[in-house]
């Protein structure tokens, strides 16, 4: 067993591990944050897509013990509770998602686009999530959502309590 | 967006109920729930196709965190061989052990169980167990388990055919011998499958004190799953809980109750402990549950018009190695043989099937596992077009039942009442343009670029009414609606839901009722202690209809007792009253009135201070048979684009005209028509369960099997006919599995088109198109040499 | 789907690394990126008993700008390549491979040094090594560094040039004479699909607009990585026209071997070579700038 620490949604965390306990799964049975999906485990479909370091990762191809001193954002990093991040909003507005399995790692994944290009067009947004495999909505709705969240971030932020 | 999706009236893309919790990570899918002390599961699965076995464990039993093993032997008291009671004439059931006994039929059986510590132990454990294989002949495919020199997999059915049947529909003979052509193909659908995001899996918890199982699964029909448990387990069914947590996708591939499931609930009976299994992706693509390989023989008698006069077809259906609980693929062929003729007029035609066993994955329900008659159909209609020289929509045009004929009685002798499928191909061939496509594909050609356009008209039973409900199998469904005490509502439904927002679309239609905005309308699902008995569960579309139906049944029934409670409690007979906004109010006097809340607590409260007769709660279960329902409709039309130097295949428009009548919420009836086409083309351009000569599977990895991505699937355009204008009360019907059967054909016709070629198989590969395009001894210049 | 059991070690020098690989020897794997090997270990095809992390060893990233070159670093993501004006500017032909590796989470984690070592014979990078002629540098125990060149480091005979203890530290890839021109051109069965075949050129043009030099390489032309001096030979001296290219193009499909498996047999894949160098020729010779 090996002692692990790193940052996971801005909070310090440690855990002891098998050398051989892939992150996702360090996060779902370790910590508890089951919003990172395993789908295939052979970084095929994109279920578990988290952000090491900012950047959109597989957790399932990488282990716990290469991911210490570094910094996780899960799904359940994006938004206080209660609360939705413009990403996840989109997603809802534009009905992105059904049985919502590929949807966190869908969302990271998103989110490490608009990161990289802040007006991507939809063949950016389709190349770019590409890695997710979705089963239920045939992409579209998801692609909107997407549009729809980069527009809302290049817009200007409207005066403090103005009608939308 | 239009309409008030947060009033969320029918007919509004209301926001979806669920999705806070599934965009936070804050759904709980069943690989995500724990129980104390839990353990974790892994099977030994057969490495070879077909052997006798033998098995020793002894070494795994020791091994670091290993709580049991488990074989065959070990679980003889505990389990009950797996059988299926079915009722189909002609079908031969296929008993068999849980886990392999002496025998092994596939590459995935599972011979042994491990229950430990974690997964990882687990498997560790898995590695310790010998099995010695003595290999037998393998059954790879239908022509090899059809010869009789073939080994047969079951004793019980000698030559690997457990089911065959016929029918004979009208005077076929009569219809074929007055034809001016026949003409016929042998139309080749392969192997394919769900796969739905999350794999399957359960966790099962026992108390021996009171010998109560509870188990939680990924699955869609845990009344049945409850019963089979039971019966298989030998516990009294009350005893045995199923709770269906969030699901992560399965479009009808976890409708099944499977040997894992039973395997799970008997490791926690004789462990103690709860135990969780998970299923890898490996195995969810050998055994996870396959679909369509199937062959269907179609011939059509025809006049020299186009005019349909019958059709013969012969079904064979590859059904691997073992039918899943309760649906054997015989089933399916019950609605199959009713919909050959689909929308069309077929004075007469013939059945026949059968189901053959080979070494594979079992074949299990996959979003219309019907769907070869429409492929077949729509596919030889093109093909008799061309024969006759025809255009494509023109013979369709011929045969479609007009509105004006309706209602018809079709050959098998059910009524086909209320279908529009000719105004969807109507209005398709407007929104197509062809006279302008035509012209650009042929100056496309000159330029050696290569253009085609199919399409296909079909009818989706939604449920299709008294009279083909039963013929088919269909059964009844159950709701419950109750006031709460704070006048807010719940729905209990025998619906569930796993991507198809159920939440959300059940609430408006309760809501409606009540003239509640949908958000105060809670939907309690997927436990066998809370929801009505449904044999179904969710499957065929049936959440529009029958969920709906009887959800606006038992809503009714509910508000006739709160007018009735509030007409005594106002003085007005319950004919006076408006019940709207959560209050009961005198319609000509509306400042008289009581709201929902003050009735609602007034009965869960006070009752002393009501009539002795009122019931100590506001709720009401009602049942809905589906009889008033009808077809769901719709013309997918595909334009492709062929790549001449790679044969890639590029889908360049898709389009859709559909009528399901009244839709509860556009933005979810699109959703589905979206997703089912996207995994129609998955079908035809992307995924094949590959297996080799001596039944190995070669496809064990989503590396290896290719579900389309966000860059694979087109922009699909969507154009609802809507309720014809006076048409009758709101008329809700499914569309769950139209895209997945309607999108194979338009795109195969479309490609057959563009190639200039006949394409009687589904799968289209870069490969096949590319040899098609030699054949046809096209010359063609690369439009990127330019 | 759970790897077997290893010991894990992350050392942070390449002295450490070399001790480490010294001490276990064949029981030894290393680790970069890992998006090859983890889907292995996770279906126990591959079961390392020691796993030498490359991720923590300093010095190891990095693209450096040099005269007539650019080295990147073994450990260099793939993503950093991607987004590297020096290498967008200076080796377009490697900014267009590079990007079609995976998908983003792919090249978030895979590195440049991975890729090249493991020497996948339908992989993006060692096409492009060899299509630049780049050489390798490799460091053996006690910290001796060789050079190879790509062409040697994939031998016919399949493997790599690796040595036992050997670590491949970084890759020089030689920018190409001024006017040069590039293609890149790759199928897989799904839009961002691991390559089916693929193609990697540079030529260059002489004063009279003839080919004056080419290199090709392909991606799925056989059991390791390769370039196709047949193709090579048949333009070198010759016009850059249609017909010259279509024709030079003709003769991939006698000098490759693809392997075929079920997303397509070896003879689509040799039908396939010949669009894919022929496409990848006709960008080259369109880009490819006689003036210089």
């Amino acid at each position: 067993m090996e002692s692990v620490e790193l940052m996971v949604n801005g909070v310090r965390r440690e855990g002891r591990v098998e050398p051989r306990r892939t992150l996702a799964d360090f996060l779902r049975e370790e910590l508890g944050l089951t919003g990172t999906h395993v789908g295939c485990e052979q970084g095929a479909c994109g279920a578990c897509t988290v952000l090491l370091d900012g950047e959109p990762v597989y957790a399932c191809l990488l282990f716990a013990v290469q991911a210490r001193g570094h910094e996780i954002t899960t799904v359940e990093g994006l938004a206080a509770p209660g609360e939705l991040d413009p990403v996840q909003d989109a997603f809802r507005r534009c009905h992105a998602l059904q049985c919502g399995f590929c949807t966190p790692g869908m969302l990271l994944a998103a989110h490490g686009l608009l990161a990289d290009d802040p007006d991507p067009d939809e063949a950016d947004i389709r190349g770019a999530l590409a890695g997710n495999i979705c089963r239920c909505t045939g992409y579209q709705s998801i692609v909107a959502a997407v549009r729809l969240a980069a527009a809302e971030r290049r817009r200007p932020a409207a005066p403090e309590g103005a009608a939308r | 967006m239009t309409g008030e999706p947060e009033e969320g009236r029918i007919g509004s893309p209301a926001r979806r109920i669920e999705d806070p919790r599934l965009l936070t990570g804050r759904g709980r899918y069943v690989a995500d729930l724990t129980a104390p002390h839990l353990a974790h599961a892994a099977f030994l699965r057969s490495t070879v196709p077909h052997a006798r076995i033998t098995v020793d464990a002894s070494a795994a039993r020791t091994a670091p965190g290993v709580i049991a093993v488990f074989t065959a032997a070990d679980l003889a008291g505990t389990l009950g061989p797996v059988r299926f009671d079915a009722s189909i004439p002609g079908m031969t059931q296929l008993v068999h052990t849980a886990l392999a006994d002496d025998r092994v039929r596939l590459v995935g059986d599972p011979v042994a169980m491990v229950v430990a510590e974690s997964r990882y132990l687990a498997e560790d454990a898995l590695e310790l167990i010998e099995v010695r294989y003595d290999e037998l002949p393998p059954v790879p495919d239908v022509a090899t388990a059809l010869d009789p020199a073939a080994p047969a997999l079951y004793d019980v059915a000698p030559g690997n055919v457990p089911y065959h049947d016929s029918a004979r529909y009208g005077d076929v003979d009569g219809a074929f011998r007055s034809a001016d052509r026949v003409i016929g193909r042998t139309l080749r659908q392969h192997r394919y499958m769900a796969a739905p995001l999350e794999t399957r899996g359960g966790l099962a918890v026992h108390e021996p004190a009171g010998g109560e199982l509870t188990y939680h699964a990924s699955a869609h029909a845990p009344h049945l799953m409850r019963m089979v448990l039971a019966a298989h387990l030998r516990l009294p069914p009350h005893r045995v809980r199923v709770v269906v947590p969030d699901m992560g996708g399965s479009f009808g591939s976890k409708w099944g109750i499977t040997r894992e499931d039973l395997l799970v609930c008997a490791a926690a009976v004789r462990t103690g402990r709860p135990v969780r299994w998970i299923e890898d992706r490996r195995e969810n693509l050998l055994v996870g549950g396959h679909a369509r390989d199937e062959s269907l023989h179609l011939e059509a008698a025809v006049r020299a018009d186009g005019t349909l006069l019958g059709l013969r077809a012969k079904l064979v259906m590859d059904i691997g190695a073992y039918s899943v609980i309760p649906m054997n693929p015989a089933f399916f062929t019950l609605a199959l043989r009713l919909l050959i003729p689909g929308p069309y007029r077929v004075p007469a035609y013939d059945f026949e099937v059968s189901t053959v066993c080979t070494n594979k994955g079992p074949y299990v329900a996959y979003r219309g596992p019907w769907a070869v008659e429409t492929w077949a159909r729509e596919v030889l209609l093109d093909i008799v077009a061309g024969e006759l020289g025809l255009a494509p929509e023109e013979i369709r045009r011929r045969n479609l039942v007009t509105p004006a004929e309706q209602p018809y009685r079709t050959a098998a002798g059910w009524r086909l009442d209320g279908t529009r499928a000719p105004a969807t191909l109507e209005r398709a061939l407007e929104l197509a343009d062809l006279t302008r496509f035509r012209a650009e594909q042929r100056r496309a050609r000159e330029r050696g670029e290569v253009l085609g356009f199919g399409l296909a008209t079909f009818i989706e039973p939604s449920p299709g009414g008294a009279e083909f409900l039963a013929m088919s199998g269909g059964g009844k469904e159950t709701a419950r609606v109750r006031v709460e005490p704070t006048g807010e509502v719940s729905l209990f439904t025998s619906q569930i839901p796993h991507g198809q927002g159920h939440e959300t679309t059940l609430a408006q239609v309760v809501a409606a009722e009540f003239g509640l905005p949908y958000t105060a309308v809670r939907v309690v699902h997927g436990d066998t202690d809370a929801t009505p008995f449904s044999m179904v569960g969710t499957g065929g579309s049936r959440a529009a209809t029958f969920g709906s139906g009887a959800a606006t049944r038992a809503a009714r029934a509910v508000r006739d007792q709160v007018l009735r409670l509030a007409g005594g409690m106002l003085g007005a007979p319950a004919d006076e009253l408006e019940l709207a906004g959560g209050r009961v109010y005198v319609r000509e006097r509306p400042a008289t009135g009581l709201s929902m809340v003050q009735l609602a607590g007034m009965v869960s409260l006070a009752p002393a201070y009501l009539p002795p007769d009122t019931p100590t709660e506001l709720a009401a279960t009602a049942t809905y048979d589906g009889a008033d329902g009808g077809f769901a409709q719709a013309t997918h039309c595909c334009w492709v684009r062929v790549d001449p130097g790679t044969g890639q295949v590029e889908i360049t428009r898709y389009l859709v005209v559909e009528d399901c009548g009244s839709m509860i919420n556009p933005a979810v009836v699109e959703g589905q028509i979206r997703g089912g086409t996207a995994q129609g083309v998955g079908g035809v351009l992307y995924e094949r369960l590959h297996y080799d000569e001596a039944a190995r599977p070669l496809t064990g990895t989503l590396r290896d099997y290719l579900l389309p991505t966000a860059a694979d699937v087109p922009p699909i355009e969507i154009v609802h006919l809507g309720p014809e204008p006076g048409a009758g009360p709101p008329d809700h019907r499914g569309v769950g599995e139209g895209g997945a059967i309607c999108a194979p054909p338009a795109i195969t016709n479309a490609l057959s088109d563009a190639l200039g070629t006949e394409i009687t198989q589904q799968s289209v590969t870069p490969s096949f198109v590319l040899a098609a395009l030699r054949k046809a001894g096209a010359t063609l210049a690369d439009p990127l040499d330019r | 789907m759970k790897a077997a059991p290893f010991d894990h070690h992350a050392p942070t020098s390449l002295a450490e690394v070399h001790d480490l690989l010294a001490r276990h020897g064949p029981d030894a794997t290393l680790i970069a990126g890992g998006q090859s090997l983890v889907p292995l270990m996770a279906l126990r095809l591959a079961r390392p008993r020691v796993l030498v992390d490359l991720n923590e060893v300093a010095g190891l990233a990095g693209i450096r700008d040099e005269p007539d070159a650019v080295t990147a670093g073994a450990l260099t993501r793939q993503r950093a390549v991607e987004r590297s004006p020096v290498v967008a500017a200076r080796l377009p032909l490697l900014a267009a491979a590079v990007g079609r590796i995976g998908h983003p989470q792919v090249r978030n984690r895979g590195t440049v040094g991975g890729s090249l070592a493991l020497g996948h014979p339908a992989a993006e990078l060692p096409a492009v090594a060899l299509a630049l002629d780049a050489t390798l540098v490799l460091a053996g125990i006690g910290g001796a560094e060789r050079e190879i060149a790509a062409g040697d480091f994939y031998p016919a005979t399949g493997g790599t040039g690796l040595r036992p203890g050997e670590v491949l530290t970084r890759v020089r890839f030689p920018v190409p004479p001024a006017g040069a021109g590039y293609g890149f051109h790759e199928l897989g069965r799904r839009s961002r699909d691991f390559a089916l075949a693929g193609a990697a050129v540079v030529l260059g043009r002489g004063v009279d607009g003839e080919c004056a030099y080419a290199r090709v390489a392909v991606l799925g032309g056989g059991p390791v990585p390769r370039r196709v001096p047949g193709v090579e030979r048949a333009l070198r001296g010759g016009p850059l026209d249609a017909d010259a290219i279509a024709e030079a193009a003709d003769g991939v499909a006698g000098e490759v071997e693809p392997v075929g498996d079920v997303q397509a047999d070896a003879g689509y894949r040799r039908e396939v070579l010949v669009t894919l160098v022929r496409r990848a020729l006709s960008d080259a010779a369109r880009r490819a700038d006689p003036t210089h």
